[in-house]
């Protein structure tokens, strides 16, 4: 090879083999400069499709011009060797400069900054390193950092590699998984893509062992290695590493992506913040080495098993999570979660072969959605609230209501209603919300007034069938429909009386307590007001009065029957001034013919002084056969049943004030986890044997 | 003399749990020295102010014994070796 002429570069000297190739140091005769030349080895299984990879992807990156970044100048075939020419480095690698006890901390900071400095280059152009790791990064005598091997990168969003078998990295090792393992993020170990925050998270890797000699994560096989990047927290690092810096190797290190910083950038703003040394910290306090993820380890935590049951439960004070199996008799308690805060919506979502739950947290310190994959163990706690109104609305977020699961073949799809009154969606899985505009800025909006709990948006339905389709409930602005996706709403209230309001029936302004659908009948929604119950059967163009024999048509909660679309449930409550069950018994109510009649469901439920609200989201159904249905109150209690309704069962009691009740069956609900027990098990405390008939309570009108 | 930021448990997660943070450059308004404060430790920003920028509804901050409510908000003057403390309201339910 030596004295060899590839492109206009004549091969001087060996200077390194690694496993993808060998480097020589060459000389260009065109331009009179030293050259470093990598030539791919011919064994290294590169086929044609690969072949033509690499050099995309190393003339994508032959564009980042940077200080901080190997320049790639040329990449070239010769009788069918690929060839790469590029700036050639001298210097030393930060992994031997590490070797110790790491580098003093102002190396590091200085030397992270310019590592940060290049990410930041090449992430804004849309490629990720995928292979950081200190044996790719060279300092030169100068100390200026060199990052190498950018031209292995993945060239996100440019589709011409699908996975990570198809990556180029892939050549230099058996495994279909590219990069380093000690350098790798549990993402891309859990087999999903690497973007630029696994990228952020190798540097994290980088400024640890940069600044110890010692990687974070370490092991004697790959699998534990593997097993402690994916469960374990590093070691702390302490003085000389100033807390500043190991505050952000720790954030780098956040085990899901969205814990990090997002940008490269941001990296390299707190380095050098720290840098700067304008900002020193005091000396640490007991708690220095608190995880970065939120780790609640004074909370019970449940053991979640395929073919467990849950209930979710959202309260004033934080959430719990109730487990149980298909049996449905015996629960384990789990929380509380998020001590202190309010818990306006918690929902499981099994889409996508995950086992995630979302929960809403609202607290003297903002409101923010987050999530947990190990059913409540660990919890998101993002630095930045991800559901921000945009600057020039001049709003802020208060509370997030709901949270609506996008349509089952739209897994990464999500919609928050938040108060005040707008909605958020996102099509990533919760990494980046936006505002939808269509119904910010809404003509109507101004003329929206707050309810008792604020103006808040807090109920989203989607048609399963029509993907544009999508209804909204304020309080106090109505029903709104949009049937293109989020970009023309209309008010869609014609029929619903407002009892507040000089014109009984406007176009807009009801306050709308609940609304519901049967997927199986999308045209037909149910609707409970402030005062009135209603039905729609063609898409809320009107609604008709189905408030046939309740006590109240006053209330908040409302349950569609998962199997059957005549059938709904809801909760009457005396009035608007007085929002207790009517005469202190606790009766839910059920309609089987769509509303035109409705049967109190009370065996087992208290019937003496049981002042008691259900709140419009605290009821919810499961999927077996015969259907449970479970319900919490403003004052503690949960209530269940497992034949439709017909008698009920006290799950707990003394719980904080019930905001939320959902379900969840982990695993699909396939026939073998379908309760095989009798319908009779429930020994009701409370027999009513006649029904009672008053006369519906209503406002007077 | 720095600017000292005494940081309430519920923040302490995001600043690598010290209760105390001193700034040493010289900030001259509680606004400078609360960005400092965020760039060192982001976390913290947004669960002290709101999108907007404005300080939540529910958190008080005091520079010495004054609530800066009352003495201006966050273009209230930081003089050195002033001692800040970020409190949640007296509040709730």
């Amino acid at each position: 090879m030596i004295g060899q002429v590839l492109g206009h570069c004549r091969v001087v000297a060996k200077i390194g083999e690694g496993g993808m190739g060998v480097v020589y140091r060459a000389y260009d005769e065109v331009l009179h400069r030293d050259v470093a030349l990598k030539v791919v080895k011919k064994d290294a299984r590169l086929d044609a499709t690969s072949s033509h990879r690499l050099l995309h992807e190393a003339r994508a990156s032959s564009a980042l011009a940077h200080p901080n970044i190997c320049t790639i100048h040329e990449v070239g075939e010769n009788e069918g060797e690929l060839y790469i020419v590029m700036e050639l480095v001298e210097g030393k690698s930060l992994a031997a400069m590490s070797a110790g006890a790491g580098l003093a901390p102002e190396s590091v900071l200085r030397y992270g900054v310019q590592i940060a400095s290049a990410l930041a280059r090449a992430h804004d152009r849309g490629i990720v390193h995928r292979d950081l790791k200190t044996a790719n990064i060279v300092i030169t005598a100068d100390g200026l950092v060199k990052v190498l091997d950018f031209g292995l990168a993945k060239q996100v969003g440019s589709g011409i590699v699908e996975g990570p078998t198809g990556s180029f990295a892939s050549i230099e090792k058996t495994s279909s998984v590219s990069g380093t393992l000690p350098y790798m993020a549990p993402e891309i170990l859990r087999g999903e893509a690497a973007d630029q925050r696994s990228d952020l998270w190798a540097l994290g890797v980088v400024l640890y062992e940069a600044a110890s000699g010692q990687l974070p994560f370490e092991g004697r096989t790959g699998f534990e290695i593997s097993s402690a990047i994916l469960r374990e927290i590093p070691n702390p690092l302490g003085p000389p590493v100033p807390p500043g810096l190991w505050a952000i190797i720790q954030r780098c290190l956040a085990k899901e992506s969205i814990q990090r910083y997002q940008r490269a950038g941001e990296v390299q703003a707190a380095l050098e913040a720290v840098q700067s040394a304008a900002i020193v910290s005091a000396s640490p306090g007991p708690d220095q080495n608190a995880p970065r993820t939120t780790v609640l380890h004074s909370v019970r935590h449940v053991h979640v098993r395929k073919g467990d049951f849950l209930l979710l439960v959202g309260t004033t004070k934080g959430a719990f999570i109730l487990r149980s199996n298909a049996q449905r008799k015996r629960w384990e308690v789990g929380g509380p979660y998020f001590h202190g805060h309010n818990v306006y919506a918690i929902v499981y979502d099994a889409r996508g072969d995950q086992h995630r739950i979302w929960a809403s947290t609202q607290s003297y310190w903002g409101a923010l959605l987050r999530s947990s994959d190990d059913f409540g163990k660990s919890w998101t706690n993002p630095q930045q609230a991800p559901i921000r109104f945009p600057s020039d609305t001049g709003v802020s977020l208060k509370n997030i209501w709901q949270i609506a699961l996008g349509r089952a073949d739209e897994p990464n799809v999500l919609y928050c209603g938040v108060e005040p009154a707008a909605i958020f969606e996102t099509r990533d899985a919760g990494e980046t919300w936006s505002l939808v505009r269509g119904l910010f800025d809404h003509p109507h909006r101004p003329r929206w007034m707050p309810g008792n709990g604020g103006l808040a948006l807090h109920t989203i339905v989607l048609d399963p069938a029509d993907h544009q389709r999508m209804y909204v409930a304020i309080s106090a602005g109505g029903v709104y429909r949009t049937n293109d996706g989020g970009r023309i709403w209309t008010a869609q209230n014609r029929g619903i009386r407002a009892t507040t309001m000089p014109d009984k029936y406007p176009e807009f302004g009801q306050c709308v307590h609940k609304i519901v659908m049967h997927p199986a009948r999308p045209e037909r929604l149910f609707l409970q007001s402030h005062w009135g119950l209603y039905r729609s059967d063609n898409c809320a163009e009107n609604w008709v009065d189905i408030a046939n024999g309740v006590p109240s048509d006053f209330g908040f909660a409302m349950l569609t029957h998962p199997k059957n679309p005549e059938c709904v449930y809801i909760v009457p409550v005396e009035s608007d001034e007085f929002r207790c069950t009517c005469d202190g018994r606790l009766r839910v109510y059920r309609t089987r013919n769509s509303g035109a009649s409705w049967e109190p469901l009370m065996r087992g439920l208290p019937q003496k002084r049981a002042y008691e609200t259900v709140l419009r989201d605290a009821i919810t159904a499961d999927a077996f056969d015969p259907v449970g249905i479970y319900f919490g109150t403003r004052s503690g209690q949960l209530f269940g049943s497992r034949d439709e309704g017909r008698t009920w069962l006290k799950i707990l009691e003394g719980l904080p004030s019930v905001v939320c009740v959902r379900n969840a069956i982990v695993e699909d609900a396939s026939s073998h986890l379908r309760p095989t027990m009798p319908r009779t098990v429930l020994v009701p405390s409370h027999q009513t044997k006649s029904r009672p008939k008053s006369k519906t309570r209503q406002p007077k009108r | 003399m720095p600017v000292t930021f005494h940081i309430p448990g519920a923040l302490r997660e995001f600043t690598a749990g010290q209760s105390r943070v001193e700034i040493a450059h010289s900030p001259k308004t509680l606004a400078d020295a609360l960005s400092a404060l965020c760039t060192l430790y982001p976390g913290v920003q947004d669960r002290i102010t709101t999108e907007q920028g404005q300080v939540r509804e529910h958190i008080n901050i005091f520079i010495g014994d004054e609530n800066v409510r009352y003495t201006g908000g966050l273009a209230t003057p930081v003089s050195a070796g002033s001692e800040i403390s970020i409190v949640p309201a007296v509040s709730g339910g």
